[in-house]
């Protein structure tokens, strides 16, 4: 059986419709542009105040970023001293408590107060020392917040060698309760240092903002 | 082009970068601007716990078996007295249950082992009761030394010193013999001891009576020391030996001997006198003489020697 190529009947018997011949329509002919002098003026002003309002609001969004993170930086330094400075208060109640005359007993209850001071210190010392660390700051204030970290660790040190001294007490090896406290008082001269460089660096930190012209940083909230 | 095509365009802008600069920011209690500072943990900074208290110890009842002892001494002015003392026997066999302390820096806690205070303070008392002239003072306090200097000297080797007759089973066996030193208690219980047993126990007596006392180690021997302002009796043939210790001069007493002689020849009683207050060279052994001994205070606080915080300037002129 012979097919006919226009209608092609397979095997199936089924039969596939013929197309119709598609008609392509003409494009219809682009109205010529033409620019005029004032237009193409307009178009550069307007591109080049774009740019420029981009750039005066970037450098001033820039800014203020740096404004705030150097304010939620302060923030951070100054929750920080004063919770230390509340372990501090308890540091200097403990320290006053004459001990000439205590018995056994309060002599052990005195130890473990000063184990509970160091416990305190050593976890207020960590939870800023992450909070200060994680702060995103100008990079004139990289040196600051990096001593101000370095004054953290050591004070972390030096509460964590209170602890283990308190708990030298406890197992009644006063040698090793020295050896502790000697350790801590060194951590405690580094953490002094450190605070001394947190100073140095904040102070370049700030003199460098002023001579750049920066505006001034708002003191932190009260 | 003109201004009105442009402007939708910036408004759409700046409200782009406001969204994404302050407000998601601010919803997500991120820093408002550029870059991200990480995360902040969150929730309130650490408080202070106290310690937890610890439960006082049940006094000794006083209708308890009792161990009774009679002292037979002699006081200062040449008088013999007779002193009894009394330690209630679950006290004694506490004391003998507790493991002893290897480290020597610990042993004024046993000179002031709040259990044998009422022990102490009532023979110090008997001992050297108060006197109103305050020229007496010395002579209460040469009496409490002597009483102390006449308890008999046994070695923590000999089963002799334990009432028992037996070591106790906490004896620290070293290699230059046994090691055993006593709580006041024990020493006056089993009337004897060797020289750490008299010098706990004369200065927890001593330290019953106001005075402050340390514990003085030889390699071989241990006295204790008196914080005497200044001690240089006219009468003394020796120059009083003291040692400085946190800027306070502690004066040599020997715990476990005293002068003494033969009443009379072929006697075997004796009279005697107590060794001085700073006489450290009539010990006669030779490490009191040569060696400056570690001072060893009864009472022992860590006390830190830096506390102080330095204040920290804030950034941005903060006080």
């Amino acid at each position: 059986m012979s097919m006919d190529p226009d209608t092609p009947e397979p095997s199936g018997g089924l039969k596939i419709p013929k197309l119709p011949d598609l008609e392509i329509p003409k494009l219809p002919n682009l109205p010529k542009i033409t620019v005029t002098r004032k237009q193409a003026l307009t178009a550069v002003g307007t591109a080049v105040f774009v740019v420029v309002v981009a750039v005066i609001g970037g450098a001033i969004l820039l800014n203020y970023t740096q404004n705030q993170q150097v304010a939620a930086f302060s923030s951070h330094v100054a929750a920080s001293e004063a919770d230390i400075f509340q372990v501090y208060d308890k540091i200097a109640v403990h320290m006053r408590i004459p001990t000439n005359d205590l018995s056994v007993a309060e002599c052990d209850a005195h130890m473990r107060e000063f184990a509970a001071i160091a416990r305190y210190g050593r976890d207020v010392t960590a939870y800023h020392r992450q909070i200060v660390a994680a702060d995103t700051i100008p990079e004139a204030y990289t040196g600051a917040q990096s001593a101000y970290v370095r004054a953290l660790d050591n004070l972390n040190r030096a509460f964590t060698f209170w602890s283990s001294a308190a708990g030298a007490y406890e197992m009644r090896d006063y040698a090793a309760a020295n050896r502790n406290l000697a350790d801590a008082d060194e951590a405690w001269r580094a953490y002094a240092a450190a605070i001394t460089d947190y100073d140095r660096e904040l102070r370049a930190a700030e003199e460098e903002g002023t001579e750049e012209g920066g505006e001034e940083v708002p003191p932190p909230p009260a | 082009m003109e201004w009105k095509d442009v402007l939708p365009v910036i408004a759409g802008a700046v409200v782009i970068l406001v969204v994404a600069l302050v407000v998601k920011p601010a919803l997500l209690g991120e820093p408002i601007g550029f870059g991200s500072r990480g995360l902040v943990p969150a929730g309130d900074p650490p408080a202070y716990v106290p310690p937890a208290p610890v439960p006082t110890a049940t006094p000794f009842p006083d209708d308890g078996e009792v161990y009774t002892r009679n002292f037979r001494w002699t006081a200062i002015d040449g008088g013999v007295q007779t002193t009894q003392v009394t330690v209630p026997e679950a006290l004694f066999r506490e004391h003998r249950e507790t493991p002893r302390i290897t480290d020597y820096n610990t042993w004024g806690r046993y000179a002031l082992a709040d259990a044998d205070r009422p022990v102490l303070e009532d023979l110090a008392r008997r001992i050297a009761p108060p006197a109103a002239n305050p020229d007496e003072e010395y002579f209460r306090l040469m009496d409490l030394v002597f009483f102390v200097q006449q308890i008999p000297y046994d070695k923590d080797d000999n089963a002799t010193s334990y009432t028992e007759g037996a070591l106790p089973r906490h004896a620290m066996y070293r290699a230059g013999g046994v090691e055993y030193p006593k709580y006041p208690a024990e020493m006056l219980v089993d009337g004897r001891g060797d020289c750490e047993d008299a010098a706990i126990l004369m200065t927890g007596l001593l330290d019953a009576l106001g005075y402050d006392t340390v514990l003085l180690r030889y390699s071989d021997h241990m006295a204790l020391g008196i914080r005497m302002n200044e001690f240089n009796p006219c009468y003394a043939k020796y120059t009083p030996k003291y040692f400085e210790h946190e800027g306070k001069h502690y004066y040599y007493i020997e715990g476990t001997d005293f002068e003494w002689w033969n009443v009379s020849v072929g006697s075997t009683a004796i009279w005697g006198t107590p060794r001085a207050i700073g006489d450290a060279a009539g010990t006669g052994l030779p490490s009191v003489r040569s060696e400056t001994p570690q001072i060893v205070p009864l009472r022992y606080i860590p006390e830190p020697g830096e506390y102080r915080i330095r204040p920290a300037r804030l950034p941005g002129g903060g006080a």
